[in-house]
């Protein structure tokens, strides 16, 4: 939902996302082009700056987005400090990895940096948007329309989820463990049929409207598109190069 | 052209794959811009028949004429109707597919085949006619009930259909989204769609519609012009039906001499304006305000 505020209400959200996707895609580029973790830092920097004061995301809202991957990434590199090997008499051994050190800045660096690329793109795009952008690129329809359907019965599930655990509450569901493990069995059944059901009412609603085939929507268009993602477009390169001569 | 019969079912029945009959021999004639309202009770086959004229459902046993033409149901037949017949399902959450507005509304005109242009422009001209045109962007689990029911409309009128079926259009709106969705409906007869809803509220089918057929376990009991409503008391009885409001009101009224017996109103603001012009009545002042109550408990 934190993303979903953002990419809704940012100062880029009439920006063509063709222009974000350019300039995150360049993000992307730098972050392997950077040669040394300082660089890749300074290539996430930038791009979270950009997110932050560019497109106006609220700062607070970037760093809960950004928390979890970073928790990850943070918990990934703990991983690289350990190797597991063979010693000397073939039993398998660990121990702290000789050379650890700066391949996890370098790792760290370019992952870091990637995500901010990431962050940029989704933080400052509707998928709605992001959708149109894939299609206008050729991307498979299966693909979109699954995109599609998971993104609207997302909320829907979400809706009928919280309409039956307030149900259940309301006659006690979860007044113990025992009642709650039932009642959970019972929305997960529940919630089957449902699913059934609705799938079977969009496929009726889609026939209705003369569909059958893959799922063809229309995006709403971009004034100055080409001149947006022309400036994203130098920009990006702008910013390779920086990352490329910094090393 | 006016009022020549657009789509006609002759004796449908439907049998349901669990054994259970949804239609039982139904007989009704839907004629070129007019204004429909099928009045049952809540499993009284309403939705079934909408489903039979859309093309979703094939009768078990009569026909379905189009123009005066037999329904074709190949593929090419079926996208043919549908081009014509638009339906608005009872739950938006079951009919919006799409992530935004726009692109939902974008999916009938494309299937149409139309070009992006075109397609453009009549999910303008939809959105335009529903209200919607601000909303275009926006996604559809932000919008109210209301707004989705509207999208619903929209997504079904970009495809410029003859005749526009809703099921139970005024259901889970507020008096406030009831007037709303009635001057919509009234904007979009005016402009010659034939209009066909489905509705247990005996006082809104009266109000709103010129034809009235009811339904009643499946059977369609009955078809009326709705002027002839008040003279179907026992029709409308073994359909389980009241007689609305307004009609018990203005009979209450003329016995009571306030009224005359013609013009009978549609609705209570028609009736409200016939009693502004008649003089006002002298009340009992011999009738104190506690008497009054008791009179009345």
């Amino acid at each position: 939902m934190l993303i979903e505020q953002a990419a809704y209400g940012n100062r880029w959200r009439r920006v063509s996302p063709a222009a974000k996707g350019s300039l995150a895609l360049a993000g992307l580029l730098a972050a392997f082009v950077a040669a040394t973790p300082a660089t890749a830092a300074f290539v996430a920097l930038l791009l979270a700056l950009t997110t932050v004061l560019g497109a106006r995301v609220p700062a607070g809202v970037y760093l809960r987005v950004a928390a979890p991957a970073v928790g990850f990434l943070a918990l990934g590199s703990l991983s690289l400090l350990v190797a597991v090997g063979t010693d000397t008499a073939g039993h398998l051994s660990w121990g702290l990895a000789p050379d650890a050190g700066p391949r996890i800045a370098t790792v760290a660096g370019r992952s870091l940096a990637s995500l901010t690329a990431l962050l940029l793109l989704v933080l400052t795009t509707p998928l709605p948007d992001l959708i149109g952008l894939l299609r206008y690129l050729r991307v498979p329809e299966v693909l979109l329309d699954l995109m599609v359907l998971c993104y609207r019965m997302l909320f829907v599930l979400a809706a009928a989820v919280r309409d039956t655990l307030t149900a259940q509450s309301a006659r006690l569901g979860y007044a113990s463990l025992r009642h709650g493990w039932r009642s959970l069995g019972l929305l997960v059944a529940n919630l089957t049929v449902q699913i059934w059901q609705r799938a079977q009412a969009l496929h009726r609603a889609a026939l209705a409207r003369n569909g059958g085939g893959p799922l063809r929507f229309l995006s709403p268009g971009f004034a100055n598109a080409g001149r947006d993602t022309l400036l994203a477009a130098v920009a990006g390169a702008a910013l390779i190069v920086l990352a490329a001569g910094l090393g | 052209m006016a009022g020549e019969l657009l789509l006609e079912l002759q004796a449908v029945s439907h049998v349901f794959a669990d054994g259970s009959r949804g239609l039982d021999g139904c007989s009704l004639g839907i004629r070129r811009g007019s204004r429909n309202a099928l009045l049952g009770a809540n499993g009284s086959g309403k939705t079934t028949l909408l489903l039979h004229l859309n093309g979703l459902l094939q009768p078990s046993a009569g026909s379905i004429r189009v123009d005066g033409c037999t329904l074709d149901y190949s593929r090419s037949g079926l996208a043919a109707l549908r081009r014509r017949v638009g339906l608005v399902f009872q739950n938006p959450e079951r009919q919006l597919f799409s992530a935004s507005v726009f692109e939902d509304v974008s999916f009938g005109p494309l299937n149409l085949g139309l070009d992006e242009t075109g397609v453009r422009a009549r999910v303008a001209q939809a959105l335009a006619a529903v209200g919607m045109a601000e909303q275009a962007e926006r996604p559809v689990h932000h919008l109210s009930f209301g707004q989705k029911k509207r999208v619903c409309i929209a997504g079904v009128l970009a495809m410029q259909p003859e005749l526009l079926l809703l099921d139970e259009p005024t259901a889970g709106l507020d008096s406030g989204m009831q007037e709303d969705l009635l001057r919509i409906l009234d904007d979009l007869s005016a402009r010659g769609i034939s209009i066909v809803l489905a509705t247990h509220d005996v006082d809104f089918a009266y109000r709103w519609a010129d034809h009235i057929h009811l339904l009643a376990g499946g059977r369609c009991s009955a078809s009326f012009a709705a002027s002839e409503l008040p003279q179907q008391a026992a029709t409308l009885r073994a359909a389980g039906q009241a007689m609305p409001a307004v009609v018990q009101l203005h009979r209450s009224l003329v016995a009571r001499g306030v009224l005359p017996a013609a013009p009978v109103p549609g609705s209570i603001p028609q009736l409200l304006a016939l009693l502004a012009e008649t003089p006002a009545v002298e009340p009992n002042l011999d009738e104190t305000p506690s008497a009054r109550q008791r009179s009345a408990a």
